[in-house]
């Protein structure tokens, strides 16, 4: 299980977080969610290792993070971030090996072959195995960058915007992953979702960001409330209950007029 | 088939280089050209090494080291000793002392380039390169007004420390160069996976458990050796880097570095080798081997271009 105690991180005088403190709990899935500019992926990058933080502690098992060789961080923790133009001419197969990397250094053994083929199939793309990254779409580029992620056979996962720029099915498709991670597989999964619909139906447990410090988090029921929203999108909500969940409606609440 | 063609070329152009019109004299011809043949290789490997890793590094296709300043230096050095010492600083110097000296001050140069830009650990390449352009245009124009105070008679010697040129190279600076280039070569071949990753961008190379700035600091080391060697053998290469990266790329169908450098080696020898068996043969001597490589290399390459981009 990861912990932040009292995360700041500035660049220069401009605070990006402030006094972040938190417990994600292990096991389940975990959206980051808020307005642009809240922290949510600077909290993520932090996480990750990406970024240095300017104050305060980031605990792994109660293990200091900074104290983790990187290489050893690697097993323990993946990372995802966003695939913005990748041209690197590469198979499917290729780029999911490399998330045997912190393992073998890159030469590959029958153990590895396993794991690459249980991560291909996990998700569906083992008829795209020799299939060259830079001939495949957004979705199916996004789903062979996760497989490599999840080939890093992590406890915990760090996925920054996964359905960025992806249609509606390979969303579903990446959100259903996710859930399967989780639910089959025990892992602990920590995303950063625009999409609020996303999050309220996929995730346990929601961490809203506003302004760089913890708006408000908890499960999910507790979290994506009509007036919880409202305070931290600046927007109004209306959510809509259906037999298989719910949907948030901000598009044009038909309390919307009455609010503004 | 495009690569096993590449290969066979290589020795079927190392033979023509050294015994086309030799009369297969072993005492004075041949053992010229060997020197000249180690030139090349020596040089190429290089070109070929330093390029590849370099645009992984940056994550772009059309620099070369050679943009980040490092033949600027050598050509401002050697313009500031023809200044000092006149025409004669070559045998003031020696060969050896010279190719020692300027290889000093390159790697100087990228030492403190690193250190300047890599403080707090960033590995911030956009940074290095914006810097070296800027450099490399400011040491260019210090360059030429060095130039403007020297006599005619060594601003020839200078116009033609210019050019890539393998005639200059002595034997011993050959074997050392090569025993040097070796070694780098060595360390390069043991970290071919590791710049696989690396060609995956910073953060998803930490993310599987890369030291992003060590690694960084360790292959800018090797490019800066790399670029010394072969500039203080044959001279500035300009964007010949270019040229042999791409085309590499393109034959290997691969971003695999165990494909990719050994195929970049191949083409930039085969490339010195041609271009420097039409000066010898076809133009005797009266066009330079910097033009002649880059209207081969500039030809294929924009044939290649055209040709990739007509198949889907």
């Amino acid at each position: 299980m990861i912990t932040l105690e009292h995360l700041h991180k500035a660049y220069g005088d401009k605070t990006v977080l402030e006094d972040v403190s938190l417990a994600f709990p292990a096991g389940q899935v975990t959206s980051l969610i808020g307005p642009n500019g809240a922290g949510k992926s600077t909290l993520l990058m932090c996480m990750a290792r990406l970024l240095p933080a300017s104050r305060g502690r980031i605990l792994l098992d109660g293990q200091d993070i900074g104290r983790i060789a990187i290489a050893d961080y690697a097993r323990r923790v993946a990372t995802l971030r966003q695939v913005l133009d990748f041209n690197l001419r590469l198979t499917v197969e290729d780029l999911v090996a490399f998330g045997r990397f912190p393992y073998s250094r890159g030469l590959l053994t029958a153990d590895d072959h396993q794991v690459i083929d249980e991560s291909l199939d996990f998700l569906g793309l083992q008829a795209l195995r020799r299939a060259y990254l830079d001939e495949l779409s957004g979705g199916q580029r996004q789903m062979a960058f996760l497989a490599m992620t999840i080939a890093q056979r992590t406890d915990l996962l760090l996925l920054d915007e996964p359905l960025n720029n992806l249609d509606m099915k390979h969303a579903v498709q990446i959100m259903q992953a996710i859930r399967r991670l989780c639910d089959e597989q025990g892992r602990t999964v920590i995303l950063v979702v625009h999409d609020i619909n996303f999050a309220a139906n996929y995730s346990d447990h929601v961490v809203a960001m506003k302004q760089g410090a913890v708006h408000s988090h908890g499960p999910v029921a507790e979290v994506v409330t009509e007036a919880n929203l409202r305070a931290l999108f600046g927007l109004a909500f209306e959510i809509l209950p259906s037999a298989q969940g719910f949907v948030c409606n901000y598009f044009n609440p038909s309390l919307s007029r009455e609010l503004v | 088939m495009m690569r096993r063609a590449a290969w066979l070329l290589l020795p079927a152009l190392v033979l023509a280089f050294l015994l086309l019109g030799s009369g297969l004299d072993f005492n004075y011809v041949i053992p010229k050209r060997l020197v000249r043949l180690g030139a090349i290789v020596v040089a190429g490997v290089c070109i070929a090494l330093s390029s590849v890793i370099f645009q992984t590094l940056a994550g772009n296709r059309v620099l070369t080291p050679a943009i980040m300043g490092y033949e600027g230096i050598y050509l401002l050095f050697q313009a500031v000793l023809v200044l000092w010492l006149g025409t004669g600083s070559v045998a003031r110097l020696g060969a050896q002392g010279n190719a020692l000296l300027s290889m000093a001050l390159m790697l100087g140069y990228s030492w403190l380039l690193q250190r300047w830009l890599l403080r707090e650990g960033r590995g911030d390449v956009y940074r290095l390169l914006l810097l070296g352009l800027v450099l490399t245009m400011v040491l260019g124009t210090f360059t030429q007004f060095i130039q403007l105070k020297t006599s005619p008679g060594e601003f020839s010697i200078l116009q033609s420390l210019g050019y890539t040129s393998f005639n200059r190279a002595q034997p011993a600076q050959v074997l050392y160069s090569g025993l040097l280039v070796a070694a780098v070569a060595v360390l390069v071949a043991r970290g071919t996976r590791v710049l696989d990753v690396l060609a995956l961008g910073r953060d998803q190379a930490i993310a599987l458990g890369l030291d992003h700035g060590r690694c960084l600091r360790l292959q800018m080391a090797l490019i800066a050796v790399l670029v010394a060697v072969s500039t203080s053998l044959v001279g500035p290469t300009a964007f010949m880097g270019v040229f042999v990266a791409n085309i590499a790329y393109a034959l290997a169908r691969s971003a695999r570095h165990q494909v990719t450098l050994p195929l970049a080696c191949a083409v930039a020898i085969g490339m010195f080798l041609l271009a420097q068996l039409l000066v010898e043969h076809l133009f005797n001597y009266r066009t330079s081997v910097s033009i002649l490589v880059n209207l081969v290399c500039g030809a294929y390459f924009l044939a290649l271009m055209v040709r990739t981009r007509g198949t889907p």
